[in-house]
This record gives C-alpha cells, structure tokens and sequence, in this order.
C-alpha cells in the first residue's frame, strides 16, 4: 500500500524537521507553561474559597486540563503554516511531480501533528505532575487524554491547513488562529468553573466544542472515567473534524489538480 | 528515433484571461537534449508544467512517452524527472536525506535507493556534504542537490526548468558537464528552459525560441544562426552623438552591407563577408576624420536571431554577483 508507506515517509520527514528545529518546540510550549508555572500561581488561591472548586482540587490541577487544551490548538494551528511553507518553497510540487500518494501528503502531515500534541501534552503532564497535579485515572487515563486531545489537534489542524492552502500566507494562519484560540479559550471551562463564570458565558459555552473536549481531559484527570462526558466529547470533536476536515479536503484537491 | 515529447496547438489560459502559451506546437525525440529559449514570462515555465502534471491545459494535445499528460498523468510521473525554478531543498534534511526521501516517494525499495544516492552524490559532487543540512549548502551546492533529487529513479525524460538561473560561472559550468553527461552517457532526454543564451547554443541540439506564448523559431543553435545570413560589426564611436550619423551614411554606400542599425555601443551593421568589409570601415571613418572607440566582429549568435524574430534582444536577468566563497563553500541560509 503506498497510502501506508508514503503517509510514513512524509511522517518522518516533519518528525526529523521538528527535532533539528527543537527552537519550534520550545515556542508553541511556552504560552502552556507560562499558563502552567505563573498563571496557576496568581490563581492558587482559588481553592481557599469554597463552592468554586470541587473540594480537595487544587486550581493547578484543574487548570492542567485547560492547559494541555490550549497547547493542542496551538500547535494544531500551526499545522498549516507547514502547508504554506512547502507550497512556498515549491516542495509540494516537486511532491507532486512524483507517484507520491496523494492523501498521504496530508495524512502524513495530519499524523505529525497529532505525535506532536502527544509529545507536548507529555511535557505539560511531566511538568504538572512535578509540581502536584495527578492523573486519578493512571496509565489508560492518560492513554485517552493523548487520543483526546491527538483527535481534537486534528480537527483543528484541519481548520489552519484549509485557510493556509487557500490564502498561501503563514501571517494569515498566525492571525486567525490567534483570534480564534483565546475566545474559544475563555468562553469555556478551560480556565474556570462554569459556576465561577457570568451566566451568558456558561450559556454560551453550551454551544463551544472545547468545552466538551476540555470537561472530558479533565474529568479524566480529576474525576475518573466519566463516560458521560468523554463519549460525548469525542462525538463533538468528530463533528468538528467532518467540518474541518471537508473543508482541508476541498482546498487539497484545488492545490493538488 | 521516435518521438517522446509531441505537443500540438498547445493553449493556456489563465482564469485572469492572460493567454500565458498561444497555440504552440512541437516535438521532441527520444534522447535529444532539446530547448526552449526566451525571456522571462514568455510561457517557458507554463508549458513545463503542462508536460510534467503539474498544470491543466487549457486546449490542445500533449503525450509523454507516448501517454496523454491528463488521462494517463499517473503513469507520466513515474518517468520524468523535474528540477523546477525554484531550488526546492528541504533545508532542515540532509543532501543524502533529500534524496532518500524522493527515492521513497518512487516506491524504490531501499537498497537500490541507498545504491543511487551514492551515485547521485559523486555524479553532482556533494559526497562531502552529503550529511550536512541543506540550509548549510551554497546555491550552486543546492541546485546540484535538486538536480540529484530529480534523477534518484533514473528518469527517461528529465524536465529543466531554468536550472542555472541565479548561478554563478563556476556552478554553472558545472551544472552543463553534469547535465551533457548524462544525456549522453545515461541516454536520458532533456528538456531544457533557459533564458541564456550560451546555455542554449551549448547544449541544445536543437531549439524552440519562444516569445509572448508563440514559438517564433525552431532548429539546431547552427541552422538559427544559419537563416540571419549576415554577420554583425559593432562599432563604438568616440562621439556618437556627433559622428553616428555621418558614419551611417559613409557605411551604407559600402557593398556586401545589408542593414545597418543603431545599438547600444552605437552603431550594428550586418553585412556577409563582415571580416574583410571592417577595413574599409575604419579606412572609410579615418579618412573623415570620424575617431572609433573600438570595433568588434562576431558571427551570428542566438540573440542576433531571436532580435531578428522578436525585434527585442533578450535581456536575461544577471548573474546573482556572488562573494567568491560562493562557488563550493557554505553561504550561509537563504
């Protein structure tokens, strides 16, 4: 199958450009750390009042969830600065020249990004453990908040390699992912309790998909395997990756014919 | 020989409605080393990209090795090798590594991959830099990376779009022997864009001049030159202004002169036989009294017919000035 073998050769091809770029790593890591180490820090003592936080939860660890989230759309929309990178240097069309699999030029790409998040999630987890923040639901626990938070980047990558293939201009990635990262951040419980947030927030956050995403990574983290939560989210994130997904597609066929 | 390359009455037109190839035709047979010649924009790289899948035609037809370039595309790209304008490394990859990868994208299996890319890398002369990455190569170093990526899977037709533009002489030199050498050695058809003359005249044996989209010429560099039928004598006077039009007049009269025209050094005048008529000119200009700056002679070139053709001389653009580290050391990134 040169479906599985080409998918893999475009894999490793932007795993090897991610490791010998180790910079890149650093800056899509470094708005969910600065989050993890000081924003848990000036809201610590969020716990100290009652009826905000579940009892017994520390604000780091029911922020962690919110973080690894917000580290899966950043680098999720990055994905299609990659697009844009290659159309510019004229390396898709040297692809294209070739008997390379076509789906596999995004399949690789799209499985790329999902290692990424994993890799990054990793870090984030790493980092939170050390400074107090468990995952209740162990190894398989934090086996699904991967696939989780993996399924979602993909959705979301979606999004960025459609508007990179349309626009051919990285700036316009950075920009709309900018503006739409932080309000479907704030307008969910990634950061806060619902019960904590203005009423037309929470209402609002009814109809946010990252809410959905973000209340399963932590019911996982926190809670335990809440099915009612997760499948529901994964349902979610399904929808949104059909959307996206459609859309990659439509703009792949236009590049690629 | 049969031919490899056939395109008949070939149109493109973008959705902007610039007709960027108005209804050209030609052929090119198995194992020739064959060229397009023109200036920029004259539809050079549109029409490679035609032949090599890249882009959809607007009418016309067009075979590769005997396959329809929109039916049967998927069986084209598995024999052409494409080096396009653009230098395309993947500078966080290694030489031997840009290389591997396109080998994969052929569906070779390893070892022979691994056999090639040896090859390659001593054919282009980067078995030093071979791990290295290629953001750390020289321009000349990353269009013969490109080159060796273009030929991992022994193509039958290797497609050359401008493969010299933006080198220095040394590089490009190079890039001529390697590039003579395997149409010759490795029987492998070329197809060749350039908008240098010399390239062209040294390694076409035969050629398309192109302009605005048209083919206003065809034929080997010597048959071109062959048809202007004149030689040309550059004369450059000490006062141009002053004497130019005095010496067109003393030179017209002359026999054997058939045109003689104004140009930039100041006066172009073409004429058979152009060796033995420069005495008489400087005689001529002497004795009036007309001081000459210099005078040069030279046998019809490809600029002389494509001026002819076009009423234009072709204006490639420079030679990148390039610090003499340039040639085969790092030039740092791009």
């Amino acid at each position: 199958m040169t479906l599985l073998s080409d998918t893999r050769y475009i894999f490793i091809r932007y795993l090897t450009k991610l490791v010998r770029t180790p910079i890149l790593l650093f800056f899509s890591l470094f708005q969910p750390l600065l989050f993890l180490l000081l924003f848990t820090q000036l809201l610590g003592r969020l716990s100290s009042f009652p009826g905000i936080l579940p009892v017994g939860v520390s604000y780091l660890s029911f922020a962690t969830a919110g973080i690894v989230m917000m580290n899966a759309f950043g680098s999720a929309l990055q994905s299609g600065n990659s697009i844009v990178a290659d159309i510019d240097s004229g390396f898709l069309q040297k692809m294209l020249v070739t008997p390379v699999n076509r789906p596999a030029i995004l399949l690789g790409r799209l499985s790329s990004d999902a290692f990424r998040v994993v890799l990054q999630t990793a870090i984030i987890l790493v980092l939170a453990y050390a400074l107090g923040a468990h995952v209740t639901t162990g190894v398989v626990g934090i086996l699904l908040i991967f696939f989780t938070l993996a399924f979602f980047g993909l959705a979301w990558s979606g999004i960025s390699l459609a508007i990179g293939m349309k626009t051919r201009s990285s700036e316009t990635v950075f920009a709309i992912g900018g503006v739409i990262t932080f309000p479907l951040l704030f307008l969910s419980p990634a950061l806060f309790p619902i019960s904590f947030l203005p009423k037309w927030v929470g209402d609002v956050s009814m109809f946010n998909p990252v809410s959905y995403c973000v209340t399963a990574t932590r019911a996982l983290m926190i809670n335990g395997y809440q099915w009612s939560t997760i499948l529901p989210a994964w349902g979610v994130i399904g929808l949104v990756a059909v959307i996206t997904m459609s859309a990659t597609l439509y703009q792949f066929r236009k590049v690629v014919s | 020989m049969s031919d490899i390359i056939t395109v008949r009455n070939l149109v493109e037109v973008y959705s902007d409605g610039t007709k960027a190839v108005d209804d050209i035709s030609f052929s090119v047979q198995e194992g020739e080393f064959f060229g397009f010649l023109g200036p920029n924009g004259a539809g050079k790289s549109t029409t490679i990209k035609i032949l090599t899948t890249l882009l959809r035609k607007t009418s016309g037809t067009v075979t590769v090795a005997g396959y329809d370039v929109v039916k049967q595309a998927a069986d084209i790209r598995k024999i052409i090798g494409v080096q396009s304008q653009e230098t395309t490394v993947d500078g966080d990859l290694t030489g031997r590594e840009n290389i591997t990868l396109q080998g994969h994208f052929h569906q070779m299996n390893t070892d022979d991959i691994k056999k090639r890319v040896n090859e390659l890398l001593s054919l282009v002369g980067l078995e030093e830099a071979a791990d290295r990455r290629g953001r750390n190569y020289s321009g000349g170093m990353k269009k013969r990376l490109d080159l060796a990526t273009a030929l991992v899977h022994k193509p039958k037709i290797l497609f050359l779009d401008e493969p010299t533009t933006g080198l220095d002489p040394q590089s490009r030199a190079a890039i001529w022997s390697y590039l003579e050498k395997l149409n010759k050695e490795e029987d492998i058809t070329i197809f060749l864009t350039t908008q240098y003359l010399e390239e062209a005249d040294k390694l076409c044996k035969r050629l398309s001049i192109i302009d605005a989209g048209k083919i206003v010429a065809s034929g080997s560099p010597i048959e071109l030159k062959r048809q202007i039928g004149a030689d040309s004598i550059r004369i450059s006077l000490e006062n141009c202004q002053k004497d130019g039009p005095n010496a067109k007049e003393l030179i017209k009269t002359m026999t054997d002169v058939t045109e003689i025209i104004d140009s930039e050094e100041c006066l172009t005048v073409y004429a058979k036989n152009a060796g033995l008529l420069i005495a008489d000119i400087v005689r001529a200009l002497d004795s009036s009294g007309i001081r000459i700056a210099s005078v040069t002679f030279s046998s019809p070139s490809l600029d002389d017919v494509f001026m002819k053709h076009t009423g234009r001389r072709i204006r490639a653009e420079d030679y990148v000035k390039a610090p003499s580290t340039m040639g085969g050391r790092f030039g740092g990134r791009r």
